[in-house]
């Protein structure tokens, strides 16, 4: 399966993009999870309620805007596509080179913050995938989901940093996650 | 003795040989003199011409626009885009760097361009807007939609080596038959049969040029021409033409025609633009038509053939009537040798010159960020790379944003100079946009003037950065929930600070005043002074230096008390640097101008990836961005919102210094972050301040994005609770003034104020998040 195959799937429901996150077994990654994978939830932030009274005076502030749940692009799924393809085919920089040009495009987009620190470990640059997966997490807030696979990479990150303590507790994390959903 | 025998002997045997064997010695030793010369002059031409022929300057790139339906981009910035990249207006698009409009569709022929990534092809494209969005993306070819295309980037500098050559490489087979057909016609008819000089040509010209009545052919071949500006210099004497005809004989000897004739096309100088020259067809066609050199008509070509004898005699712009007679004169004798129609030649000699502006040369259009680009390339490459290995660098530029700030800096600082009575000029200001997610570097601008290459206030002009300091100082408090949180009363009144030494440090509100007990956020919003000095020794100052440190500040900083007030000295960079940390959710980004550099012959040689680390907590990151937006909503930078949409997500921070010496403000959108600064290069008062002079360049700025997305979103494990502001204590509806405010779980206030009197609760905040996903 590709991954574009996977994102041409989105389900909308109650408002959220329900995505299908690919997961096939490229040739130069490391050896990943390769069970089907469970749904993805796009950033679903919602606002907290406004103020049902009247307000005198001024505008109270809205310190957190409305969520915007945006329909993953297709400019994004075709830059994935390619990524997928650079990295399939061993050339990982060029791979890291589409993502980031995804970044560009959809900044906040967990999703490609993870397959960046999914290639940048491949890369053997373990501390900086250990980051990236991070900055993923910070940016998938409630998605227990992808959570979980971050968690499950930075894991497998630090490890290569021999840092096994912190791996184990990355695992213990992903492990919880997982049994959230 | 033995000589004077010796000679004696010679002497009489001399009548037999002097008529033969001293000249028989003479012209052999001649001959192999000449021989060793031919040899050394062949070692010259195969060893200069076999290796790189010319030191290349890098050519440095704006960000290349990427097209996708969805993207945000007016149909006017897409024109100005298209305009900045020099591709032409046309009624029907017929080829590439040309476009049409109607309305809000554009038919477009792109360039091909070679990326890091690879080469992106030309495309015919389909454009349509809706407002403010792209709404259509098609290939017109095919007809089908398109995910995603990208432009060819805006050229926006160079670097150059200490010569000041420049030029465009060309390699044969992109150079157009038209150009090269009409070059050999003018100026080497027997270019592809003679053996490097030609004797006959020089016959030839002398009745071409006596039949035409004036110079029109000169009688050295090509090759000849190609030696001279290749080997030696320009004086005219027997020995330098006997040194040119025994080179163009040698390179002939070693080379294909072809290769000669590549060369030639490169290594020719057709202009002086300054102190920079401009060499070779490539880049003439830039210079005078501001295009490819594929994009020409033959009108064109013949104009750049005719250049060759004298660029500067037939310059365009100084002497149009003799450089359309030269064009004309080309276009006949190219009619003549039929290479095209006489209709074909009638009509182009009725075309305007088509030259560009001559305003337009200046080199390099954006100095500052320029600047940043050279520096930042510095820590990899030697100088002499960067002037001479023909490097493309790719950067984050965003000639949009640039452009914006531009005038945003210049028209705000003419204005509050006439609006103040300042002496005109004596304001200046700098400032840094960067992307919130990708640290990319947007634009800069290194003071008021942007085409001044000097000083570089934005890298350079390290300046005190006052309140700006002051969210760290907040941050630091907010990381430890149990004790801090943003409805936390602080004692706003004064304060009396002895040090170890005896001195004595009273530090005062900007407005003179005390105001009590005031709320965490509301202390940062209005930026108090003295709540502010308190909370930060009561954390301590050493703790203080650590979170600036972690945040991302690399200079070394003094712990004096001082520091929470900002007395310490930054430069807009610097500051940006700080502010990225706190507007990318928490993470130290690096600030990066450059993407990617690619070698000469287009192969990757370097990518500078993105990169991030973990800073702060994203629970803390967004407590503190929430009091930042108080700052914006209700604090010292409410003048945003007199001209920016109430529901644009903005938060940030003004900077005043003593004496109003400094005006500053840093902010975010959930996009894009800004930092300006203003003052002057004198350190006089400017008598602004953060909000009166910076915030308005922020806001003038600003006001022309469409910044849509939201400031980071909400960590996980925060929760939000109604706040009565008076007492930092949970509110409910009978409380008027109530705000609703983030905390880390558990650490929000466990009482009621009095003015909740069981009126009923305020909705629920608490439990959206659960609520959603149960």
């Amino acid at each position: 399966m590709t991954l574009i195959k996977w994102y041409r799937a989105p389900i909308l429901s109650a408002g959220l993009v329900l995505l299908i996150q690919g997961c096939s077994t490229p040739v130069h990654y490391p050896p990943r999870d390769t069970r089907l994978p469970p749904p993805v939830i796009e950033q679903s932030v919602p606002a907290p309620a406004p103020l049902p009274t009247p307000q005198v005076g001024m505008p109270q502030p809205v310190p957190v805007p409305p969520p915007v749940t945006k329909e993953q692009s297709p400019a994004v799924v075709a830059l994935l596509g390619t990524a997928e393809q650079q990295a399939n085919a061993g050339d990982l920089e060029a791979a890291s080179a589409s993502l980031e040009r995804a970044i560009r495009i959809d900044p906040r987009n967990a999703l490609l913050w993870h397959h960046l620190a999914t290639v940048r470990l491949s890369q053997g640059d373990a501390p900086a995938a250990e980051q990236l997966a991070v900055k993923s997490n910070s940016l998938a807030p409630g998605n227990t989901v992808q959570q979980s696979r971050n968690w499950q990479l930075i894991a497998r990150a630090r490890r290569a940093q021999n840092n096994e303590k912190g791996a184990v507790v990355a695992d213990q994390r992903a492990r919880e996650l997982a049994e959230r959903q | 003795m033995a000589r004077r025998r010796t000679r004696g002997r010679k002497t009489s045997r001399r009548k037999r040989t002097r008529k033969t064997f001293p000249w028989f010695k003479l012209a052999l030793v001649l001959l192999l003199l000449a021989g060793a010369y031919v040899v050394w002059l062949d070692i010259q031409v195969t060893s200069q011409f076999t290796g790189k022929r010319w030191s290349l300057p890098a050519r440095v790139y704006a960000r290349p626009l990427e097209l996708y339906a969805g993207s945000e981009l007016s149909p006017q910035l897409f024109a100005e885009e298209l305009r900045a990249l020099n591709y032409r207006p046309v009624s029907s698009v017929q080829q590439a760097g040309q476009y049409s409009r109607n309305r809000e569709t554009f038919h477009v022929m792109t360039r091909p361009f070679t990326f890091w990534d690879g080469e992106e092809s030309a495309r015919n494209l389909r454009v349509t807007f809706s407002g403010k969005t792209v709404a259509q993306l098609a290939d017109r070819n095919t007809g089908k939609a398109i995910s995603l295309a990208r432009l060819d980037p805006v050229l926006v500098g160079s670097f150059y080596p200490a010569h000041n050559e420049d030029r465009v490489l060309l390699q044969l087979k992109a150079v157009p038959v038209s150009l090269t057909d009409a070059l050999i016609a003018i100026e080497d008819r027997g270019f592809y049969r003679h053996h490097g000089v030609a004797p006959m040509a020089i016959l030839r010209a002398l009745w071409v040029n006596l039949r035409a009545g004036g110079v029109v052919q000169g009688g050295s071949t090509l090759t000849q021409q190609l030696v001279k500006n290749f080997f030696l210099t320009s004086e005219r004497s027997l020995v330098r033409k006997v040194n040119e005809a025994i080179m163009a004989l040698l390179l002939e000897l070693h080379y294909e025609k072809d290769e000669i004739l590549e060369a030639y096309l490169n290594e020719v100088y057709l202009a002086q633009d300054g102190r920079r020259s401009i060499n070779g067809f490539g880049l003439a066609s830039y210079f005078y038509f501001d295009r490819p050199l594929a994009e020409l008509s033959v009108d064109q070509y013949a104009l750049l053939v005719g250049l060759v004898k004298g660029p500067s005699y037939y310059n365009p712009w100084r002497h149009p009537e003799r450089a359309r007679a030269r064009r004309n004169l080309v276009l006949g004798v190219m009619a003549d040798l039929q290479l095209i129609s006489a209709s074909e030649a009638a009509r182009a000699k009725t075309q305007r010159l088509g030259v560009g502006s001559v305003g337009r040369k200046a080199i390099n259009t954006f100095p500052a960020f320029l600047d940043l680009v050279r520096r930042q390339l510095q820590t990899d490459y030697r100088d002499e790379d960067i002037t001479s290995e023909g490097l493309s660098i790719f950067t984050t530029l965003d000639p949009q944003v640039q452009w914006g700030l531009e005038q945003s800096l210049q028209g705000r600082l003419n204005e509050l100079e006439s609006a103040r009575g300042v002496e005109p000029g004596k304001l200046e200001g700098a400032a840094v946009v960067t992307s919130v997610q990708g640290g990319e570097v947007l634009a800069v601008a290194g003071g008021r003037n942007p085409k001044f290459a000097g000083f570089n206030r934005a890298l350079d002009a390290r300046r005190q950065v006052g309140s700006l300091i002051k969210p760290a100082v907040y941050l630091t408090a907010l990381e430890q929930p149990e004790r801090y949180t943003l409805a936390t009363l602080l004692d706003d009144s004064p304060l009396t600070w002895t040090a170890r030494n005896g001195d004595v440090w009273e530090p005062g509100n900007y407005d003179k005043e005390n105001h009590g007990e005031v709320p965490l956020y509301q202390a940062l919003a209005h930026s108090y002074n003295i709540s502010t000095a308190r909370l930060g020794l009561e954390l301590g100052v050493d703790t203080i230096v650590s979170t600036l440190h972690r945040l991302g500040v690399e200079q070394k900083l003094n712990p004096y008390p001082s520091l929470l007030l900002g007395a310490v000295e930054m430069s807009p960079f610097q500051v940006t640097r700080l502010y990225q940390t706190f507007a990318s959710g928490g993470f130290v980004t690096p600030l990066r101008a450059i993407t990617a550099v690619l070698a000469a012959d287009k192969t990757p040689l370097q990518r500078y990836p993105l990169n991030v680390r973990a800073a702060i907590e994203p629970e803390y990151a967004h407590l503190v961005s929430t009091a930042m937006m108080y700052a914006v909503r209700q604090g010292t930078g409410q003048a945003i919102y007199h001209a920016l949409p109430y529901e644009r997500s903005v938060a940030g921070k003004t900077g005043t210094t003593d004496d109003l010496r400094d005006s500053w403000f840093a902010a975010f959108t959930g996009d894009r972050l800004g930092v300006v600064w203003i003052g002057r290069d004198d350190n006089q008062s400017t008598g602004l301040t953060g909000s009166t002079g910076a915030l308005r360049v922020w806001r003038d700025l600003f006001v022309q994005f469409n910044d849509s997305a939201t400031i980071q979103a909400t960590a996980e494990e925060i929760e939000y609770h109604w706040i009565d502001p008076a007492t930092g204590l949970l509110a409910d509806a009978a409380c008027l003034d109530a705000v609703q405010l983030p905390f880390v779980p558990g650490s929000a206030p466990q009482q009621h104020s009095p003015c909740a009197r069981g009126r009923g609760a305020l909705p629920a905040a608490v439990d959206w998040f659960q609520e959603l996903f149960e």
